[in-house]
């Protein structure tokens, strides 16, 4: 009785086994394919590889540049600034000289008007004086020269202000340095590793403590200040308001 | 008055002093962060008004504020800050830290003017 069932569990095995040959059998196709595909990649991949190695050992340089770039600016924008500085030591300069001018016009206004008092009969010497009055009286001229200055310096103010644009854009270049230094470590890992990594992880945030703001911009738009105002309205009212409670408490 | 300019940028330490210059004040003291802003503060007792940047290497303009409000000496000193950042959360964030106003980049001589002169009259 106990042949059939050896039997029995020999051609169950036979089966299982037939059954992995031809499982095999269908395999192999899928294996070699997967060989093929495999020969086909590791070039593929070398090239990636070296691609990476390339594109990492070129981001320095990227960071490098960026800075320079920065230094650059902050060099110009100072020149700048001091030759704004020396334009307005140069108007105010000229602001005190017109000042003195305008003094001394006065002064000699005055003694002419002694003067004309003193020839009064003597109506060609009255006349003579009233012509030299009328010469020295420049006030107008005085006063356009003036006015023109005061454009002259609302202009260099003005130029001073917009250079704020340099703080601005350093500060968008840092954060671009940032994510560079950011790609550049992804990468460096990415060649020890290419399997293990996920290229979606990349710091784009702005680092704890960090020197720029990365969304600064420069707008002469004042939505953003607008938003400050109100808020340091509603925190005065809100401590205004605290302080009266305290009062009455 | 004696305000201490505090940002990393030269440029933007000019500008300020340039403009406050413009608006009749004479006396600066600057610094290039919030570590150097304390050292200022803590060797010079005439400084009267901070204008703040936030972003700074060492400690941040916020870290500065957090700092003076805590200070037995200069807890009460008006803190202006005048930066980049314009979102709300961030404004917030320099409200709960108690600064006394707040500017944002690039500013104006009259916001400048208007800022300054609030706080002196709320602190008056």
């Amino acid at each position: 009785m106990g042949q059939p069932s050896n039997m029995g569990q020999l051609f169950d095995k036979l089966n299982d086994l037939k059954a992995v040959f031809v499982y095999g059998q269908k395999i192999i196709p899928v294996v070699q394919s997967l060989i093929d595909f495999m020969k086909e990649t590791v070039p593929l991949l070398e090239n990636i590889n070296n691609s990476i190695s390339e594109s990492t050992n070129k981001i320095p340089k990227a960071t490098d540049h960026i800075n320079n770039v920065t230094n650059a600016t902050e060099l110009a924008t100072t020149e700048i600034l001091d030759i704004i500085d020396h334009v307005s030591e140069d108007l105010i300069a000229i602001e005190k000289r017109l000042v003195d001018i305008s003094d001394q016009k006065v002064e000699q206004v005055e003694k002419l008007a002694k003067l004309k008092e003193l020839v009064k009969g003597n109506s060609e010497a009255e006349t003579l004086v009233s012509e030299i009055i009328a010469h020295v009286s420049v006030d107008e001229q005085l006063k356009a020269v003036t006015e023109k200055l005061a454009m002259i310096r609302e202009e260099s103010n003005n130029i001073t202000l917009s250079l704020q644009v340099q703080d601005i854009t350093s500060q968008q270049l840092a954060a671009v340095n940032h994510l560079i230094a950011s790609v550049q470590n992804k990468l460096a890992s990415l060649i020890t590793d290419l399997t293990d990594n996920d290229l979606s992880d990349f710091d784009k945030e702005e680092p704890e403590n960090s020197t720029f703001n990365a969304g600064a911009l420069y707008s002469k738009d004042s939505s953003s200040q607008d938003i400050a105002d109100a808020l340091i309205n509603e925190n005065n009212l809100k401590t205004s308001q605290e302080e009266i409670d305290k009062l009455f408490k | 008055m004696k305000f201490l300019i505090v940002d990393d940028s030269i440029t933007m330490r000019r500008i300020v002093a340039n403009t406050l210059k413009n608006l009749g004040y004479t006396e600066f003291v600057e610094a290039s962060d919030g570590k150097d802003a304390l050292d200022k503060l803590a060797a010079d007792d005439g400084i009267d008004f901070v204008i703040t940047d936030w972003n700074m290497p060492v400690l941040s303009g916020l870290e500065l504020i957090k700092a003076i409000r805590s200070s037995d000496s200069f807890a009460n000193l008006p803190v202006l800050m005048v930066t980049t950042r314009g979102v709300k959360e961030d404004i917030m964030e320099a409200l709960s830290a108690k600064v006394n106003n707040y500017i944002v980049k690039p500013f104006t001589p009259p916001v400048l003017k208007e800022k300054i002169e609030q706080i002196l009259a709320a602190i008056a």
